[in-house]
């Protein structure tokens, strides 16, 4: 019997929608089995019927049970949704990050380094030309004829990148926002201050930094007073025979200077400075990937912008109530993971 | 005494015979083919009208072929198809390179000259069959020749403008003219000649690249003499304009291979170097807007506004010194005050590290499980 069952159950299962030939199949095998058990004697048409009545429940049977059971796997199915999507939540959670930098913004830094590293590799072999290091450099991109294109295209590039900044710090509220948040103040040169007392061990505590500390204003305002030296000497070094008209060959000759020192200033700070404390800080090491999804960790985040982690909590308590933490629902499946969050996530303490 | 004086009397003419036997046992016999060739050509005024109606000077001056580095020479060593007197037909045109070639074995010099001219301009021309192709008498001269340093040599220092002036007429009074023209003519030993930038043997056209005034190669040469402050220092002109032309975006260009990049005889000109005061030089203000709108389509009086051989560690740049000067500053003190703060970070990181290496385990700990 167990085998009818298995045999029913199956075509139950996988059956249901075309059911005539597995159902003649199984009447088949049905009738077979219950011709060798009945009683032997009965008549003809006795025997008819009672095969008949038989065949018929089955059937019924059959129905019903093929349908419980695709109830039964789509209940699993939803279940088992249920769980993964439960446990990607949960893993994003343990992941704790929350996003810094939005598309917009990292648009903007992508195109503005692009052009950078464009901008560095063909123009320093410039400044340094009697270094064999130059001309291989200059060989392998093609000549010089191919690299003062590369470095016009990096230049248009940079320039634009400049000017929808402008525009994008006038135009857009997250922009104005931010671009409020960036102007140094009283605040930062204490900060400073702090900061220099706790590195050399006068003070116990890191200074308190809003959404920009004065290391992150200092890049960005490294960069405006580098993009305008730059573009502004560079465009006169690009059209130098209308530079020179106009203003004498001195122009031409201040802005070559300019062109190229503050090039070399621009890259040993962001070689130095910006990659230190982006790629090889011991805490960063080997980089950061905020630039690229945007995102910071939730422990840097409370951790670097304290006051900026505490204005995104009100707006968090105000936006959400989770409700897959363990207590509120019976499933134990995450339960170590999601006790692990409960206890380091300042989320989790806040809301349980 | 008197034995005294005998004995020197017959010293004396023993000497005089000796030097008798000498001369008659060696020098006639060298002589003795000369002697024959100079009875016509050793008369003055010797010469022959061509059917041409061009007259022929034939005349060689036996006192000045003695003087000539080949008076030890018989002539018909160089004029080895000359046999017969009175010559039959005209003698060919002598070949230096029977005997100047590499590996002679008669004594002359053995010099990669000989092949070097065969690949020079002239050398070329004259294989192509140019009638005008200059070959070694052209410039050495025939029966007078002399090392080139000695000053009546046709190829010495003072006389080789002359001598390729002969051809180069032109170049000749534009060079005659010019500031390395007059110092020559002035006696300065230090004044560049035709050979000093051209080469000698190996003069090659400026648009074959191995030539020593090929755009990419000029600057090399004009900085044999003017990047040399021994030399410039006498006569006033800065050693540092090839300095700074390397340095400028013309001289970069020109040593990544860009050689439309103005050189320095794009701007100074080939042959008619004049100081910059001079109004007749390239360089002067007044011709500036002309000399940079060769290459600077529309250059204007402006371009002569500040200096061309810029050097900006020099306080004579004026205010491009002082940019130079601000940037050097707010570099470095950028610089250091970037490093002081890394450094100091990284400081405090480890100090945090040793004293609380507990906490960084229990860290650890806490997140592996």
């Amino acid at each position: 019997m167990s085998e009818e069952n298995m045999s029913e159950q199956e075509s139950g299962f996988w059956g249901s929608e075309d059911t005539a030939e597995t159902a003649a199949r199984l009447s088949r095998s049905i009738s077979g089995s219950i011709l060798k058990e009945l009683p032997q004697g009965l008549s003809e048409p006795q025997l008819k019927r009672l095969k008949k009545e038989l065949l018929a429940s089955l059937e019924k049977e059959m129905v019903l049970e093929s349908r419980r059971v695709i109830r039964l796997f789509l209940e699993e199915e939803e279940r088992l949704q249920k769980h993964t999507e439960k446990k990607r939540r949960i893993k994003e959670l343990l992941d704790e990050s929350v996003e810094r930098l939005s598309l917009n913004q990292r648009l903007q830094h992508m195109i503005l380094f692009t052009c950078t590293i464009v901008l560095i590799i063909t123009g320093l072999p410039i400044k340094f030309h009697e270094a064999p290091a130059a001309e291989f450099v200059i060989h392998l991109l093609g000549g010089p004829n191919i690299t003062r294109i590369l470095h016009r295209i990096g230049a248009v590039g940079l320039t634009l990148v400049g000017l929808y900044h402008l525009w994008y710090c006038m135009a857009f509220e997250e922009g104005r926002t931010n671009f409020g948040l960036l102007l140094p103040t009283l605040r930062d040169a204490k900060n400073f201050l702090h900061q220099i007392g706790y590195f050399l061990g006068l003070k116990e505590d890191r200074p308190l930094f809003d959404r920009f500390s004065y290391i992150e204003k200092f890049d960005y305002w490294a960069v405006y007073w580098g993009m305008v030296v730059m573009i502004t000497s560079g465009y006169i070094l690009w059209f130098m025979e209308k530079a020179i008209n106009q203003f004498g060959k001195v122009a031409y000759d201040i802005a070559r200077e300019a062109h190229s020192d503050e090039g070399l200033l621009a890259t040993l700070a962001i070689i130095i400075w910006h990659f230190y404390n982006v790629h090889f800080n011991p805490k960063k090491f080997p980089g950061s990937l905020t630039w690229w999804h945007g995102r910071i960790p939730l422990e840097e985040f409370r951790e670097e912008h304290p006051l900026d982690y505490e204005r995104w909590l009100e707006t968090q308590d105000q936006a959400e109530v989770d409700p897959i933490w363990p207590g509120q629902e019976p499933d134990g499946s995450a339960d170590g993971s999601v006790a692990l969050s409960k206890n380091a996530g300042p989320k989790g303490g806040r809301t349980s | 005494m008197t034995r005294s004086r005998a004995h020197s009397v017959a010293w004396k003419a023993g000497l005089a015979l000796w030097g008798v036997i000498g001369f008659l046992s060696s020098v006639p016999a060298r002589a003795q083919d000369d002697i024959r060739c100079l009875t016509c050509h050793g008369k003055p005024g010797f010469e022959k009208i061509l059917p041409s109606g061009k007259r022929l000077e034939l005349f060689v001056d036996p006192m000045r072929l003695r003087l000539s580095i080949h008076k030890e020479r018989k002539c018909v060593d160089c004029h080895a198809d000359v046999t017969e007197v009175p010559h039959p037909s005209i003698p060919e045109k002598v070949n230096c390179g029977r005997c100047h070639f590499l590996g002679n074995e008669v004594g002359a010099p053995q010099l990669e000259r000989y092949a070097e001219y065969k690949n020079s301009a002239h050398g070329k021309a004259l294989a192509e069959g140019n009638p005008k192709a200059p070959v070694c008498q052209d410039c050495h001269g025939d029966h007078f020749i002399l090392p080139g340093s000695d000053s009546r040599s046709q190829v010495s220092h003072r006389n080789i403008p002359q001598t390729c002036g002969e051809c180069h007429l032109e170049i000749y009074a534009q060079y005659q003219e010019s500031v390395h023209g007059q110092a020559l003519a002035k006696g300065v030993k230090d004044a560049p000649v035709c050979t000093d930038c051209h080469g000698e043997h190996n003069i090659l056209k400026p648009q074959d690249k191995t030539s020593t005034v090929n755009p990419g190669t000029i600057v090399n040469t004009c900085s044999r003499c003017h990047a040399k402050v021994v030399i410039m220092e006498k006569y006033g002109v800065k050693a540092e304009q090839v300095a700074t032309y390397r340095e400028s975006f013309h001289g970069i260009a020109n040593e990544f291979g860009m050689l439309k990049a103005a050189n320095c005889a794009s701007c100074h000109t080939a042959h008619q170097i004049f100081p910059e005061q001079d109004p007749r030089s390239s360089v002067n203000s007044r011709n500036i807007p002309y000399t940079c709108g060769k290459c600077h389509p529309g250059a204007n009086a402006n371009f002569a506004k500040g200096r061309i051989h810029l050097n900006p560690k020099d306080k004579s740049a004026g205010i491009v010194y002082w940019i130079a000067l601000g940037f050097k500053i707010l570099t470095l003190s950028t610089l250091i005050g970037l490093l002081i703060h890394i450094l100091l970070d990284l400081y405090r990181r480890v100090k945090n590290r040793k004293q609380a290496p507990r906490h960084d385990e229990a860290e650890v700990v806490e997140k592996s499980q």
